[in-house]
C-alpha cells in the first residue's frame, strides 16, 4: 500500500499551461453613467479582459474531502450514513471489476469493443448518487456513464447483455457497439457514438420536463460530456439554449484530461469548461472529480438550483482518465507510464474515499476482501451468462426503422434477404456460421411486417 | 428479384446469352489463387482476401507501371513529364503508410501546406500521420480541438488565402458536424464569388466504410450525401498505390477534394509504392480486369468482395455450384474501380457498359440515392438500347448499419455472386 498524502500537489493537468495573464475587468469607482438598455458602467479606461476570476488566478475547485479522506477545513460533509456510504463504494469498486473482466473479454475478441472508467468513479457515482432516480440522463460523449445506470438497477446482466449484443440486450438490441447503452425505465438515453450531439437535446429534454406539472418542480435532465465534446458547437448551443429559453438541465463536463490523445491544454486556451458558463449567464461550479462527497455536494446543489432558477446549471469535475481512450487505443504512445501510475497512486478516489470510510469505522480490510470477491464473482457469473445466449432475431436487423407502417422499401428488402437466405443461408459457410449465432436462425426474417 | 429456380435461371441465361457459350476462349480464372490446380477453393477457404488479392501490386515492375501514373520531378521545370521507370524506387508500404508518405510529400514541396485534425499530432488514430509532427514541426503538423465543423471552416479560411490545407476527419461517420461548411461553403465558394475567391487548396482526408465491427457510428459510406454538391470532389482510393497517387492529386486539384480512405485498407492493403512523387488522375475511372459480358462497378473495399464474387462465380466451391448455372462460369465480368465518385467517370463506365449491356453496382453505402443510383441514372439513358439487363445495385438496405447484423446488411460476396447470377441470367 502506498502512503496517501494529505495535500495534492500534483498540478492539474489543466493548469500546466499557466496563462501569462488572467485579467479581469476593473469596476470604475465613479461611473459615468450607465450605457442605455443594460447594467453596463461607461468608463474612460480603455480595458481588455479574458478571466472570469476577478483575478490572476484560476476558477477554484470545491473538495470535502483531502487525499487522506479527511474533511478539508470548513467543508460540509454530506449526511450519509454507513449503509449509504457502503453503497457507493461498492458501486465504485463494481466499476473497475467490470472493466477488469471486459476489458481482457475484448482482448479475447469476444466484445467488439470496450471502454474503461478507470479514475472516474468518484464523478459518475457520486453524480449519479445526488440525483433522484427519474432524473432525465443523457449520457453521451464518452460513453463512460455505465456507472449511473448501475446505480438506477440496471444491473450487471443488463451491462453484459449489451456489451455481447444477445438475446437480452434491450438497450439496442445488439446494434450498437458495447457500452451505448439505453433504458427508459431507468431514464437514461440511449448513447450515441456521436460527441456532444445530445447536449443541445438535452435542454430540450429540460425545457420538456419543465412544461410537465408532473415532474416540473421534481426533476431535471442531465447531460455528461467530456471537455474534448465541449469543444463541439452542439455544446455551446446546448448551454445557450438551456439558458435562454430557460430549461432546467444540469450540464456535467468531466474534464479527464484527455480526448483520445489531445490533452485538455491542446483542447483549450481558457480556464477550462467552467470558465464558459458565466458566458452564458449560467450558474457553475468546479468540483474535484475525484471525491465523491464533492461531486455529490455539487451535484445536489446544481440540480436545485436547476429546479429553482428553472435554468441550466454547469459543473465541471477535474479527473484523470487512468484508463486508455478506448481499446482501440493504446495512449502510451502519446502519454508516460509513469504519468499514468503516479495519478493512480497520488490521486485515486476509490482509494480516498475508503480512506474516509475507515476513519469512521465502516469499512476493514476484511470488508473490502469480501466485497471484491463477490463482485468478481457476480461479474463472472454473468458473462459466463451473457456469452452463452444467443442474439435477437435477425429479423431485428429491418425492425425499429420507422414507426408505424412499414415502407415498402424495407419491406422489399426484408423480403429479398429472406429469399437469399433460403437460397444459400445453408449453402454458403460463412452465412450459415452466422445465422447460428441468432435466435430465429435467419427463419423470421421474411414474412408479414410485425 | 432473383429466381431461386436454377433450371430456370439456366435457361433464360442460355437463352439469352448465346455469346457466352459460343466463347471459344478459356474462362478466365484470373483469381484463383492455386493456378493449373482443377480442385475448387473450399467455401471461405482459398476465396480471394485483401491481403492476397490480386489487384494488388506486390513487385516493383508492376508498382512502376500503374497504369495513369504521372511523375511530378522535382527536375520538371521544362514541363516535360518523364516518364521513365528505370531507376526509380518502390517500398513496401500498406495504406497508411501511403497516406503519410504522400502527406509527407506534399509538406516538403509546398512551405503553405498544413496538416491539421483531431490526434493528428501524435501520429492519428490510424497512423495516418505519424512523425509528421516531429519532421515537419508543430506549426504545420497539430491538434485541433474536437470540432468538425471548425476543422472543415478552418481548413476553408486557410484555403482561401492560397494556401494548402489538408485537414483530418477522424471517421466519415462524423463529417456531419461539418456539413454545412462543406456543402455550404466548400462547394460553392468559386461559384459565389464569381470565380474570384477558391478554396482549392482544401482536402479533407476521412476514413470510411466498414470495418466488421464498427456499428451504427463507425461504419458508413456517406459519399451520397454529397454528391448535390457540384463544386466538391470525392475521391476514394482502393489500395496504397492509388491512395498515395490520388491524395497527391487532391491536394493539388483546383476544387475542394473529400478523400475518403477506406479504413479496414489501411493495414491489410499491402503494395510497392514508388517513392517519387506521383499523381493518377481525378475524375477518370480504372479497369482492373477486362471483360466482355457485365460490367461490375465498385470503389474501395467492395472492390474486394467483388473479386471473391467473381471468384465463387467462375469456381463456386462444391456446396454452391448447384446454384451457379454451368453456362455462366465462364462470363467475363469487366471490373471497374469508379475511384472518384464526384464528378465521376461517365464516359468510361458508359463505354463499358455499351461492350457488355450489363451493369452491376456495389457500394456499402443503403441503396436508396446511393452513388449507385446517380451511375444507374445516367447509365439508362445513356446505353438505354444496348442494355440486356436492369442495372442492378447490390448495396447495404435501407437500414442502419448494426453491429450484430452487420455480415448480412453489407453487400458480402454472396450477394454479389447473386446480383451476377441474376444480371447474367435476366
Amino acid at each position: 500500500m502506498f502512503r496517501p498524502v494529505r495535500s495534492i500537489r500534483l498540478p492539474l493537468h489543466t493548469a500546466v499551461k499557466y496563462r501569462a495573464l488572467a485579467t479581469a475587468p476593473k469596476f470604475p469607482v465613479h461611473a459615468q453613467g450607465i450605457l442605455p438598455t443594460s447594467q453596463s458602467p461607461i468608463v474612460s479606461e480603455l480595458q481588455f479582459f479574458n478571466s472570469v476570476t476577478g483575478g490572476a488566478g484560476q476558477i477554484p475547485t470545491y473538495r470535502v474531502l483531502d487525499g487522506a479522506g479527511v474533511p478539508i477545513d470548513g467543508a460540509e460533509v454530506p449526511e450519509i450514513n454507513e449503509e449509504f456510504a457502503q453503497k457507493l463504494y461498492e458501486h465504485m469498486q463494481l466499476l473497475p471489476t467490470l472493466d477488469n473482466i471486459l476489458y481482457n473479454v475484448q482482448r479475447q475478441g469476444k466484445i467488439s469493443f470496450y471502454m474503461t472508467a478507470y479514475g472516474e468513479e468518484a464523478t459518475i457515482i457520486g453524480s449519479a448518487a445526488a440525483l433522484a432516480p427519474d432524473d432525465e440522463v443523457l449520457g453521451e460523449c464518452q460513453y463512460r456513464e455505465m456507472g449511473v445506470l448501475l446505480w438506477r438497477g440496471f444491473g450487471i446482466n443488463g451491462v453484459m447483455a449489451q456489451c455481447f449484443g444477445n438475446q437480452e440486450d434491450k438497450s439496442g438490441k445488439g446494434r450498437q457497439m458495447p457500452m451505448h447503452f439505453g433504458s427508459p425505465q431507468h431514464h437514461f438515453h440511449t448513447i450515441s457514438s456521436t460527441l456532444a450531439t445530445q447536449i443541445p437535446q438535452a435542454a430540450g429534454v429540460g425545457f420538456a420536463l419543465k412544461r410537465d406539472p408532473a415532474r416540473r418542480d421534481k426533476n431535471v435532465a442531465v447531460v455528461y460530456f467530456g471537455e474534448g465534446a465541449a469543444s463541439e458547437g452542439d455544446f455551446h448551443a446546448g448551454m445557450l439554449l438551456a439558458s435562454t429559453i430557460p430549461s432546467p438541465t444540469v450540464f456535467l463536463a468531466r474534464n479527464n484530461g484527455f480526448a483520445i490523445s489531445t490533452p485538455s491544454s491542446e483542447q483549450y486556451y481558457g480556464d477550462g469548461i467552467a470558465a464558459r458558463g458565466p458566458g452564458y449567464g449560467v450558474d457553475t461550479v468546479r468540483v474535484d472529480g475525484n471525491d465523491i462527497l464533492a461531486v455529490m455536494n455539487a451535484v445536489k446543489e446544481a440540480k436545485r438550483r436547476c429546479l429553482e432558477g428553472g435554468r441550466a446549471v454547469l459543473v465541471e469535475a477535474m479527473t484523470y482518465r487512468v484508463g486508455h481512450h478506448s481499446t482501440s487505443d493504446d495512449s502510451f504512445a502519446y502519454r508516460g507510464r509513469q504519468e499514468v501510475e503516479n495519478r493512480k497512486k497520488i490521486d485515486n478516489p476509490i482509494t480516498r474515499f475508503r480512506l474516509y470510510m475507515e476513519s469512521k469505522g465502516w469499512w476493514s480490510e476484511q470488508h473490502e476482501e469480501d466485497l471484491k470477491a463477490r463482485l468478481k464473482k457476480d461479474v463472472m457469473q454473468a458473462f459466463k451468462r451473457a456469452e452463452s445466449l444467443k442474439r435477437h432475431d435477425l429479423r431485428e436487423l429491418f425492425t425499429d426503422v420507422y414507426g408505424g407502417e412499414e415502407p415498402w422499401n424495407i419491406r422489399e428488402q426484408r423480403e429479398e434477404l429472406a429469399g437469399l437466405l433460403k437460397k444459400y443461408g445453408q449453402v454458403w459457410e460463412p452465412w450459415r456460421n452466422e445465422l447460428a449465432a441468432f435466435k430465429d436462425g435467419g427463419e423470421k426474417v421474411g414474412g408479414p411486417p410485425s | 428479384m432473383f429466381v431461386p429456380n436454377t433450371k430456370l435461371a439456366l435457361r433464360t441465361a442460355k437463352q439469352r446469352i448465346p455469346l457466352l457459350l459460343q466463347s471459344s476462349a478459356p474462362p478466365r480464372r484470373w483469381q484463383s489463387t492455386v493456378e493449373g490446380k482443377v480442385e475448387p477453393p473450399p467455401a471461405g477457404g482459398h476465396l480471394p482476401s485483401i491481403a492476397t488479392s490480386k489487384m494488388l501490386r506486390t513487385t516493383r515492375d508492376d508498382a512502376l507501371r500503374t497504369p495513369g501514373l504521372a511523375w511530378t520531378d522535382d527536375d520538371d521545370s521544362t514541363g516535360a513529364v518523364r516518364n521513365i521507370v528505370g531507376g526509380r524506387e518502390t517500398r513496401k508500404m500498406n495504406m497508411y503508410q501511403a497516406v503519410r508518405d504522400a502527406l509527407s510529400i506534399a509538406l516538403a514541396k509546398d512551405d503553405t501546406a498544413v496538416v491539421f485534425g483531431e490526434d493528428v499530432a501524435f501520429g492519428g488514430v490510424f497512423r495516418c500521420t505519424m512523425g509528421l509532427a516531429e519532421e515537419f514541426g508543430r506549426e504545420r503538423v497539430f491538434n485541433t480541438p474536437l470540432t468538425e465543423q471548425g476543422i472543415a471552416g478552418f481548413g476553408i479560411g486557410i484555403a482561401s488565402m492560397g494556401h494548402t490545407a489538408i485537414a483530418e476527419i477522424q471517421f466519415a461517420d462524423y463529417i456531419f458536424p461539418a456539413f454545412d461548411q462543406i456543402v455550404n461553403e466548400a462547394a460553392k465558394y468559386r461559384y459565389r464569388a464569381g470565380g474570384q475567391f477558391n478554396i482549392g487548396g482544401l482536402t479533407i482526408r476521412t476514413p470510411t466504410m466498414a470495418v466488421g465491427h464498427g456499428g451504427l457510428y463507425h461504419s458508413q459510406s456517406p459519399e451520397g450525401y454529397f454528391m448535390g454538391a457540384s463544386g466538391l470532389k470525392i475521391v476514394i482510393p482502393r489500395s496504397p498505390i492509388q491512395c498515395k497517387g490520388l491524395l497527391l492529386a487532391a491536394i493539388r486539384d483546383p476544387n475542394p477534394v473529400i478523400f475518403m480512405e477506406p479504413k479496414i485498407l489501411y493495414r491489410s492493403a499491402v503494395e510497392q509504392v514508388p517513392i517519387d512523387d506521383y499523381t493518377l488522375p481525378l475524375g477518370r475511372a480504372e479497369t482492373l480486369i477486362p471483360g466482355a459480358d457485365l460490367t461490375l462497378l465498385s470503389w474501395g473495399t467492395p472492390l474486394y468482395t467483388c473479386t471473391t464474387a467473381l471468384s465463387l462465380l467462375s469456381s463456386p466451391p462444391p456446396a454452391l455450384a448447384p446454384l451457379v448455372p454451368a453456362a455462366l462460369r465462364g462470363a467475363r465480368v469487366e471490373l471497374i474501380d469508379l475511384r472518384t465518385v464526384l464528378p465521376w467517370d461517365v464516359e468510361g463506365v458508359v463505354a463499358s457498359v455499351e461492350r457488355t449491356g450489363r451493369l452491376v453496382v456495389v457500394h456499402e453505402a443503403s441503396v436508396t440515392a446511393g452513388v449507385g443510383a446517380e451511375v444507374a441514372a445516367e447509365v439508362q439513358k445513356r446505353c438505354f438500347l444496348k442494355l440486356k439487363a436492369p442495372v442492378k445495385r447490390v448495396a447495404g438496405w435501407d437500414v442502419p448499419a448494426g453491429l450484430q447484423y452487420e455480415k448480412f446488411n453489407m453487400p458480402d460476396a454472396i450477394r454479389i455472386l447473386d446480383g451476377l447470377i441474376e444480371t447474367l441470367s435476366y
